[in-house]
């Protein structure tokens, strides 16, 4: 902004207006990730041709009736452009992009400040859009670069003054933020967050990567390339070790031979459990997935947050899908006992296999189940079969017919850990030992630099639950009889070549590793202490600073406090930094020249010019003559006197006036004794 | 109505001001403008959805553009605490033609003061002076043009004295109660001859003094001399304004008499003074004027001819109606 118009030569007229094109631009911009490109090409568009407005390159359109029709038209283009690519209206990125389709077309009608103005405030808009859509660390800079310069923008549209550059205008608007900022840390820290929602905005839309409700042989797969963190977990209690890291997510019921999904709750009646041992106690910041489920320890005891459901079967359901980073304090117990049978009907579902589907398999079980004497030695039968007959864990398995289990076991033998699960869980099944698959994340990396556990999407893991007359559900990992390594280290470790060249780079390289885990640390921090600081933390800091149980007094104590002391901060720099109504140096001389003669003669008037009054002080008292006009005449030169020019020279001269009020205040005192 | 109180409480809480002035906090008055409340609804619109979403970036930068604007509304405060009007002048001006009012506004902080500008409402007309800036410990000048409709005296009961410095939000003003007042001089027009010279001048008709070189001598430019007056000659080669100073042979001189205009109106007899007086004046003539109770001895200049025209200018205002 500042280059461009000092080298064109912008009048403030034009300053202004290409100072709300860039404001808009640069908020569009910042939805530029998220908004579709005609969006982009049409705001661009409209831009640069108010831009050659401005520069009296092109005309504006006129306002003439045809043309504001035109405008109508254009508006409802516009809108449905919006909802030809959005299917909506309500929504965030629809709303954005409609947003930004006004504000540009409305820099085509910007003639007044005010237009401006609104054009600024839309803006402002988008801003506080962007910040609903991503709140990221990487992002902040930009939002804060943002603000400034609509800040500044408008400064130049009050101004409307060449001594008001852009360069002037940034700093001017730059100072009075930094000047806010205090302010703005003391309303974040005390400003009580209300909880819950006035309105709902569908923030949906958009591609989600994670566990689905369903796992199909090969969909967890899919899942091992993305190597973004899924979640985050601080322990608060001991930590567990590496093999008992089983984050549990959605249960898989219902299998129809190739596909296996969530149960409804009301088919039959989980039996209750018994928390075995010390609970572990987490500290997971959930990453936006845009899917319902919320991921702790297995097994947690109870949910953390009302409108989070702990369900029969153990997993964690909210109500909302997780559309924004969320954390959570929840307690796991790694050991559970039934504390009740499960009922006929339980066993039914849970055994139930689709007829038509994995003869194969299912003749393998049942000979399987005949040549052992129990339901734990058939279970330990099968796993040493998957080790002794060649199984293999592979990343790239052949694809599966709809018998996807018969060909797994007898024909490609080359499975991830879906395919395990899903085989091992349907040969239980037909044995008639109730089975089921449970989706989640295996392991976690540990980031030494925050003592923290960073899960990814590539942890992606799926294992079974077999149950057991005498302790009731128990976790079988199928997977781990062929590859021990997985429970102990990532899949990254152990299949190379599941993620992409630089990522695989990143990850060896401990130089790397260091950089990327304080990296993830900072963001962690971000996530955890900042954008999901609410009431709960609000008071726990209360507590911090000794307010015990003060609750929202303490906050609106803090707050005012905070507040009124701000103002007098900014009121007290103010009064310093910008008037300073005392005369400068040359005046304070002057008025102990005036103060020193008024006690010989009458006071200076306000009319009488300073050669006057030395005159009239000469005439009085002839004696005096000389020094009075010496000074009347030093200072009248260095006040008026031109050019300033040479400082030394001004110097010396002020000087020597110094000397000569002295010497005349000197003279004047003793000839009055 | 309730302006009009407004306008009587502040004159009554302030008295008449005399100059120089200084803008006090007690006579300094900040309101948010429009933008300032549209500013403030957006931030309470962006309060709503950081609660709603729970938004913790969408809430701080509420509260840091909130703490922008109060900082904003501080600097609008400060931009005219403590300024100095320090003079006034005016421009007295023909009826139907513009007048003007001068303030001469002083900066004796060591920071520049922006976008300052007077504003005064003069009858039923709303009139804004430039809007300029006072760099630190520097003069400058605030000019009013103000249209007189008749011929007359303008008060000007009040000026306001405002700044939106510097981003809006706010506006600071100040009134000042100066006994201004401006005089709207009669329309010179008439159709008579002026009446002849005493010691036997003929009248000249004023083509003939049109050309360059009837002036005497020139003397620097001053507020309300007229164009026509200003060596423009001397200005292409000099660069300053000099005006011509028209002077003729002592002795000779005219009287305009008022109550030798029988047969008009009074309004069409001062337009008709009001023209000889012009007409003379720019032919550099000496000239006296008599009105009913007032005679004005001949002389010539701008200043003479400005106190004939001011003298026009309120007739019958001050005094009995002249017959």
């Amino acid at each position: 902004m500042n280059g461009r118009s000092s080298h064109l030569h912008l009048s403030p007229e034009q300053t202004a207006a290409t100072a709300s094109v860039v404001v808009l631009t640069l908020g569009v911009l910042l939805h530029a990730g998220s908004l579709p490109i005609w969006t982009i090409v049409a705001v661009l568009g409209c831009a640069l041709w108010r831009i050659l407005a401005v520069l009296n390159i092109v005309p504006l359109p006129g306002t003439r009736r045809t043309i504001r029709i035109a405008f109508m038209f254009a508006t409802a283009l516009a809108l449905l452009a919006v909802l030809a690519s959005f299917r909506t209206l309500n929504g965030l990125a629809a709303g954005t992009a409609l947003l930004g389709m006004m504000g540009a077309l409305k820099l085509l009608e910007t003639r007044t400040p005010r237009d401006e103005r609104v054009v600024i405030g839309v803006g402002l808009f988008l801003l506080l859009a962007a910040c609903l859509a991503d709140q990221s660390l990487t992002r902040v800079p930009f939002y804060l670069l943002y603000a400034w310069i609509s800040c500044a923008a408008f400064a130049l549209i009050t101004e409307r003054s060449n001594a008001v550059t852009p360069r002037i205008a940034l700093r001017m608007a730059g100072r009075a933020l930094l000047a806010a900022v205090p302010v703005a840390i003391v309303f974040f820290l005390f400003f009580p967050r209300v909880a819950g929602q006035f309105w709902a905005l569908p923030t949906g839309g958009t591609a989600s990567t994670g566990l689905a409700d369903e796992m199909t042989p090969g969909s967890i797969d899919r899942l091992i390339e993305f190597y973004e963190p899924a979640f985050r977990v601080r322990f608060e209690s001991r930590a567990p070790s590496p093999a008992e890291r089983y984050w549990r997510g959605p249960v898989l019921t219902n299998f129809d031979g190739y596909t296996w999904r969530r149960a409804p709750y009301a088919q039959f009646r989980e039996p209750e459990r018994v928390m075995l041992g010390a609970p572990v106690r987490q500290r997971i910041t959930l990453e936006p997935h845009h899917r319902r489920w919320w991921f702790a320890l297995d097994t947690a005891a109870r949910s953390p947050r009302q409108n989070v459901f702990l369900t029969p079967d153990h997993q964690l359901v909210s109500l909302e899908p997780v559309d924004e980073a969320v954390s959570y304090s929840v307690e796991s117990h790694l050991a559970t006992r039934a504390a009740m049978a499960l009922s006929a009907n339980a066993r039914r579902t849970l055994t139930a296999l689709p007829g038509n589907r994995n003869p194969r398999s299912r003749v393998f079980a049942r000979e399987l189940r005949a040549s052992v004497t129990n339901e734990r030695a058939f279970a330990d039968a099968m796993l040493a079969h998957f080790s002794t007959q060649g199984f293999q864990y592979s990343l790239e398995p052949p694809r599966t017919s709809l018998d996807s289990v018969d060909d797994f076991l007898f024909d490609s033998k080359l499975g991830f850990c879906g395919h395990f699960a899903s085989a091992f869980a349907t040969v239980m099944r037909a044995g008639g030992v109730p089975a089921r698959v449970v989706t989640g994340y295996l392991g976690g990396e540990w980031n030494p630099i925050g003592n923290y556990l960073i899960v990814r999407q590539s942890d992606a893991h799926a294992w079974t639950e077999v149950w057991f007359e005498d302790v009731g559900w128990t976790r079988i990992d199928p997977t781990g009889v062929v590859e021990p390594e997985r429970l102990n280290r990532g899949v990254i470790d152990l299949l190379p070549d599941a993620v992409s060249g630089p990522t695989r780079f990143m990850h060896r390289s401990p130089w790397m590793t260091g950089v990327l885990m304080s990296w993830d640390n900072v963001n962690h921090w971000w996530r955890e202490s900042v954008l999901e600081f609410d009431l709960p933390e609000q008071l726990k800091l209360l507590q911090k600073l000794g307010l015990d149980d003060a609750g929202w007094r303490g906050l609106g104590l803090l707050l005012a406090g905070g507040f009124i002391a701000w103002l007098l901060w900014i009121a007290f720099s103010l009064r310093h930094l910008m008037i300073r109504t005392r005369p400068d140096r040359l005046a304070r001389q002057w008025l102990a020249f005036c103060g020193a003669a008024a006690r010989v003669i009458s006071p200076r008037t306000p009319d009488e010019t300073a050669t006057q009054f030395a005159q009239r002080i000469a005439t009085a008292r002839p004696d005096l003559a000389a020094a009075a006009l010496d000074i009347a005449a030093r200072y009248s030169n260095l006040r008026y006197g031109r050019p300033p020019g040479d400082k030394a020279r001004d110097q010396s001269s002020r000087e020597q006036l110094d000397r000569a009020v002295r010497d005349f205040r000197d003279h004047s005192s003793a000839s009055v004794r | 109505m309730l302006a009009r109180r407004g306008a009587a409480w502040i004159k009554r809480r302030q008295g008449t001001d005399s100059l120089p002035v200084t803008v006090h906090a007690r006579r300094l008055y900040i309101l948010p403008t429009r933008t300032g409340v549209g500013f403030g609804a957006l931030l309470l619109f962006m309060l709503l959805a950081g609660l709603n979403y729970s938004n913790s970036l969408a809430l701080f930068l509420t509260f840091l553009l909130a703490g922008f604007a109060i900082v904003g509304m501080h600097l609008t405060h400060r931009n005219l605490l403590g300024l100095r009007i320090t003079m006034t002048n005016s421009v007295d001006g023909f009826a139907r033609e513009t007048g003007r009012v001068i303030l001469t506004v002083a900066n004796d902080a060591d920071a520049t003061r922006f976008a300052i500008r007077a504003s005064a409402d003069v009858e039923d007309c709303h009139v804004t002076s430039a809007t300029i800036e006072l760099p630190a410990r520097g003069q400058r000048r605030l000019e009013l043009e103000v249209p007189l409709a008749a011929r007359g005296r303008v008060a000007i009961a009040r000026i306001r004295v405002a700044t939106q410095h510097p981003f809006g939000f706010f506006e600071a003003w100040t009134w000042l109660h100066l006994p201004l007042a401006l005089l709207a001089y009669p329309i010179a027009r008439g159709p008579r001859a002026p009446p002849a010279g005493s010691h036997g001048t003929a009248y000249l008709p004023a083509l003939q003094h049109a050309g360059d070189d009837e002036w005497s001598h020139l003397r620097s430019f001053r507020d309300g001399d007229s164009p026509r007056q200003v060596a423009w000659r001397a200005y292409a080669s000099t660069g300053q304004l000099l005006v011509k100073e028209y002077e003729s042979p002592r002795g000779e001189f005219r009287v305009f008499d008022f109550d030798e205009l029988r047969g008009l109106d009074l309004e069409s007899r001062l337009q008709q003074l009001s023209a000889w007086v012009v007409a003379a004046h720019a032919r550099g003539e000496r000239y006296g004027l008599r009105l009913t109770n007032k005679f004005l001895e001949p002389a010539d200049g701008l200043p003479h001819r400005n106190r004939c025209l001011a003298e026009l200018a309120v007739v019958g205002l001050n005094g009995p109606m002249p017959s």
